[in-house]
């Protein structure tokens, strides 16, 4: 996988229930990407991503990653490449104490001992969440929680990061911090967010969805400033932000 | 604090709130079974011999710093279940055995009360193992004294979805009470939609974790492997010296020796 883009074909995803998450969705995203996912709430951002690393299959349309298609039988492979942070951290975090849970990605990765432990600590001083090592995940704030399932990917050095909401809940520092690692990360970054101004600083690129459908896909810049559109996507903007993109 | 919120935090506290003592957690496994095996050796009908085993519980826990009583409270909780395995026996088991202040003792209940015993003292035996290297080393020290690598992760898991359980049902509780205005009571019917929900919840975000744990790679047959470190002497010490006591406290007729002492 020397290609670290993605690509989806006409991707529909209809959940068990019946529930159609996605109608067609089209995109390509280039490697050393960075695209923010703009949409309401239920627009089908979480369900894109979670396409993105196998952990859904698409019923209709294909998602490539590099050049493997995603199936069942290369999903293994891809999520060494795609790594996930979920968007409620509770469900990411499931190991005993917060060191375990970092080293559960490496480990699994069958890395010998002395690169897991290397890998957890590079990737909990990353997020400043070094001192909480020995601590229980369950036992953590919203932001603490946050900032380690952040941990618990970059300990697995993807080639491509897939971020669902990583603001929310995140004190002024923290979102600092986390802003840094994406732009410190050379590959490709999807991030799902409802944090407009996150997206702006960010990522270049935009790509706003609307009831499963891609309805805008361009320059943040540019669409932030699109008033119709956002209006159109339901989207709006602080006063700072609006102020900013007056200029 | 309501049940939910104590449950959570006794769940816990058998992990965080442990009292880590200086000895490998290996030597003190052997010795809580080792122990737990002696006291099942012990006649059923020689309940007066295990009271003596109570040594080692007490020590343990007041050495350690976990202090005995909250051991003893701890492994009340179990005393229902092991009183509902012994129950049948002063029933069924009417062969009088002694007459104490004017009261027939009958076989039946001298097993019953050895039942009571074995189980109390197992029960506590592993609650000071616990309670003095937290749940986790104690998985740890299975694995690294042979125990297959996929029992102790589901031992693990088991630890952690409890976890989750609880935590779901707490969040309904917070929910239902934010929304409650001081309601107290709530018909069946309401709480048997409550039980539903729960499971439901719970299955769900039992999904959403495994799928994060594929996400990061899980396969379902990659587990944790602990490195072993090595032992040391204070803790060969410590083994050679339980097992000292627990065979004396076992097998030298303490009772004997001591209405001896009295009748002499
Ligand atoms: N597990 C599920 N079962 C059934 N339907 C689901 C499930 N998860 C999501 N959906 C539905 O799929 C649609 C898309 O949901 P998705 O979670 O992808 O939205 P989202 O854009 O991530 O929203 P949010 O901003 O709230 O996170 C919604 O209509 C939602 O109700
Ligand atoms: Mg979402």
């Amino acid at each position: 996988m020397s290609h670290h883009y993605i690509r989806y074909t006409n991707v529909h995803y209809s959940y068990p229930s019946g529930q159609e998450a996605l109608k067609g969705v089209d995109l390509l995203i280039k490697h050393g990407e960075k695209v923010a996912l703009l949409g309401l709430n239920g627009a089908g951002k979480s369900t894109l991503l979670l396409l993105t690393n196998g952990l859904l299959l698409p019923t209709e349309g294909e998602v490539n990653v590099g050049d493997v298609p995603v199936s069942k039988k290369t999903a293994p492979m891809v999520r060494r490449a795609v790594g996930m942070v979920f968007q409620n951290p509770d469900d990411q975090l499931f190991m005993p104490t917060v060191w375990d849970d970092v080293a559960f990605g490496p480990r699994n990765m069958q890395l010998p001992p002395s690169e897991v432990e290397r890998r957890v600590e590079v990737a909990l001083r990353s997020v400043g969440a070094w001192d909480l090592r020995d601590r229980a995940p369950s036992d953590l704030s919203g932001g603490q929680k946050r900032a380690v399932a952040i941990a618990t990917v970059l300990s697995m050095e993807p080639n491509i990061l897939v971020m669902d909401e990583p603001s929310s809940n995140l004190d002024s520092r923290t979102r600092e911090q986390l802003m840094a690692i994406v732009n410190d990360f050379h590959h490709t970054v999807v991030i799902a967010t409802h944090d407009l101004e996150m997206a702006l600083e960010l990522c270049p690129r935009s790509v706003i969805m609307k009831d499963g459908r891609i309805i805008a896909d361009g320059l943040t810049e540019r669409l932030l400033r699109d008033q119709e559109l956002l209006e159109l996507a339901g989207l709006s903007l602080t006063p700072a932000l609006a102020e900013y993109v007056e200029k | 604090m309501s049940g939910i919120d104590k449950a959570i935090v006794a769940l816990r506290e058998l992990d965080t709130g442990a009292t880590r003592i200086a000895i490998d957690a290996r030597i003190q496994l052997i010795v809580a079974l080792g122990f737990v095996v002696v006291v099942l050796t012990v006649p059923l009908t020689n309940p007066g011999a295990l009271v003596w085993m109570f040594a080692y519980p007490i020590i343990m826990s007041e050495a350690s710093g976990v202090g005995y009583l909250r051991v003893l409270k701890q492994s009340l909780w179990v005393l229902p279940l092991i009183a509902a395995i012994g129950m049948f026996n002063p029933i069924l088991d009417t062969r009088p055995v002694a007459v104490v202040m004017g009261i027939t003792l009958t076989e039946g209940w001298v097993t019953f009360a050895a039942i009571l015993l074995r189980g109390l003292l197992s029960v506590q035996a592993l609650l000071v193992l616990t309670n003095t290297c937290g749940f986790r080393e104690v998985c740890r020290a299975l694995q690294r004294l042979g125990c297959p690598a996929v029992l102790v992760t589901q031992l693990m898991m088991l630890y952690r979805y409890i976890g989750v359980l609880l935590e779901e049902a707490q969040s309904m509780h917070r929910a239902r009470l934010a929304r409650g205005f001081g309601r107290k009571s709530y018909p069946l019917k309401m709480w048997s939609e409550f039980v539903g929900q729960l499971l439901l919840r719970s299955i769900k975000r039992a999904q959403r974790v495994h799928l994060a744990m594929l996400a990061r790679g899980f396969n379902g047959n990659c587990f944790i492997e602990w490195a072993r470190p090595s032992l040391h002497w204070r803790d060969l010490t410590f083994l050679l010296g339980w097992a000292a006591v627990i065979i004396a406290l076992r097998f030298l007729p303490i009772n004997a020796f001591l209405s001896n002492l009295i009748s002499r």
